[in-house]
């Protein structure tokens, strides 16, 4: 195909096309706005088809092995449908793709492939591993309705991989442990979490993870989190600032000296005016309360289920934070913790309930963990209907203003 | 049908974990506070995370009937009807 150039216009209903030697023209009134660009990254090429709407991105970072992907799971089922690989491409891409959603690892944008970084002596945690130029001019083409030829990185071979074609969905996330690293990338999110897995709480989870692993023992896995940890708490740890949500994973404190890291103490702290989120809260906004639920209504086995909820201030932000320590026994009695939270987004009474039950088989279902990323789920559907609606709303007044 | 396209296996990946376990520990025994050394240990949990992402995938494929009827969807174990 020939190479295209864009042309901004300011209307959205009309648009051309140009081809070097060709004459532009221009669609027509009932015509769908239509883009081709020709983007040049570097060696990459982007041919491009924009349906005019714009997509909404929501950035979600974690360290590696930190149920990223159970979360997405919970996410995408909240949309309806499932997120599967693309079809007939790189069996080891690292995107997944559902009817609305399309998630993107960042860890395609390594700069440095895995010779590279042992050669510099740099970890894929350090900025200098990552093209955050690329990053951000793809991010923004494809919130521009841009398709992008994006790299794989491969984390089988450690190699970059040729490029897959990424088409702009409804909504984009893109995950990994630099979402909120670069301003020009942050300033693009329209929502952003990050995933804050206390170190007690991790070291559980990478034994439970690595431990049947050939060649692994305490002392590996201990080493690994050891030799990671500088990095991570000078690149990936102060992201968590810039969070609209973020989800706290915790030891316990109904069990004292636990470190099984199977019960959880899980909080959900959730930024105080952001445009289209509406923190969830329990039973009086901005009080500050502390509720154990077990009793004639819930049937709890030691260690028992204790909700926390109150204001707080986080980065010298104002947030809510709302606690849930203990696990379910009986994941259908969770509706009646579900009937006591408010502003949950939910389109029906039960849906909370009713998305933990769908997935009772995912890591997490029967703590906070499960319940918190689910409820983060419904408010990114509530976040992405309400921008959609103010776009809808603000084209028709800018098409009477026009008329007028 | 249509032939699958391999992955690598659990077992392949299970080999790389502990090859970079050992490159690691010989790494770090000269200095363990150098980049190399992070950047040795960083690779074992791209690794470890490949392995268990891996054995997910075989975990979630481990349905006989699923394997079958996703290949021979028409066969009478396998029919559906939505009505």
């Amino acid at each position: 195909m020939a190479s295209c150039t864009v042309h901004t216009t300011p209307s959205l209903r009309s648009c051309c096309i140009s081809r070097p030697g060709a004459k532009a023209y221009s669609f027509g009134f009932n015509q769908r706005h239509q883009q081709f660009v020709f983007l040049s990254s570097g060696r990459r090429r982007t041919v491009v088809c924009s349906s005019g709407e714009k997509t909404v991105v929501i950035g979600l970072a974690a360290d590696s092995g930190c149920g990223k992907s159970t979360f997405m799971r919970r996410l995408t089922s909240v949309f309806g449908g499932a997120a599967e690989p693309p079809k007939g491409g790189n069996p080891d891409s690292n995107t997944l793709i559902s009817d609305t959603t399309t998630v993107i690892c960042l860890d395609d944008y390594h700069s440095l492939d895995r010779t590279g970084r042992k050669e510099k002596g740099v970890t894929a945690l350090d900025p200098r591993a990552n093209n955050f130029d690329l990053m951000y001019e793809q991010v923004k083409a494809i919130k521009d309705g841009v398709a992008v030829e994006k790299p794989i990185y491969n984390h089988v071979t450690g190699l970059l991989d040729p490029p897959e074609l990424i088409k702009p969905p409804k909504i984009l996330v893109i995950e990994g442990l630099h979402p909120m690293y670069d301003s020009r990338v942050r300033d693009l999110l329209d929502f952003s979490i990050y995933l804050d897995i206390s170190n007690e709480v991790k070291f559980a989870w990478k034994i439970q993870r690595d431990m049947a692993e050939r060649g692994h023992s305490l002392e590996s896995i201990k080493a690994s989190i050891e030799a990671r940890k500088p990095d991570f708490d000078a690149y990936i740890d102060p992201q968590k600032q810039y969070a609209d949500a973020v989800i706290e994973v915790l030891p316990t404190q109904l069990i004292p000296d636990d470190n099984e890291g199977k019960v959880l103490r899980v909080r959900l702290i959730m930024k105080e005016g952001v445009k289209h989120f509406a923190p969830v809260y329990l039973f009086d906004e901005g009080s500050t309360i502390s509720w154990i639920p077990c009793g004639r209504k819930l049937t709890c086995s030691y260690p028992g289920i204790k909700f926390f909820y109150s204001p707080e201030t986080y980065f010298s932000n104002e947030v809510s934070m709302l606690e849930m320590d203990g696990q379910f026994d009986r994941l259908d009695e969770l509706i009646y913790v579900e009937s006591h939270l408010s502003n949950l987004s939910t389109k029906f009474y039960g849906e909370v309930t009713q998305q933990m039950l769908k997935h009772s088989d995912f890591p997490g279902s029967n703590n906070g963990t499960g319940l918190f990323q689910t409820i983060v789920g419904l408010k990114i559907r509530d976040l992405y209907e309400e921008i959609v609606a103010a776009r809808a709303a603000a084209s028709v007044a800018a098409a009477k203003r026009a008329i007028l | 049908g249509m032939a699958l396209v391999a992955s690598a296996t659990p077992l392949e990946l299970s080999e790389k974990v502990a090859e970079s376990i050992k490159n690691a520990e010989e790494t770090c025994a000269g200095d363990a506070a150098s980049g190399e050394c992070a950047a040795a240990w960083d690779e074992v949990e791209e690794l470890s995370a490949a392995a268990s992402h891996a054995r997910d995938k075989l975990k979630a494929n481990s349905d006989p009937l699923d394997n079958y009827c996703n290949d021979n969807p028409e066969t009478d174990e396998c029919r559906t009807y939505d009505d």
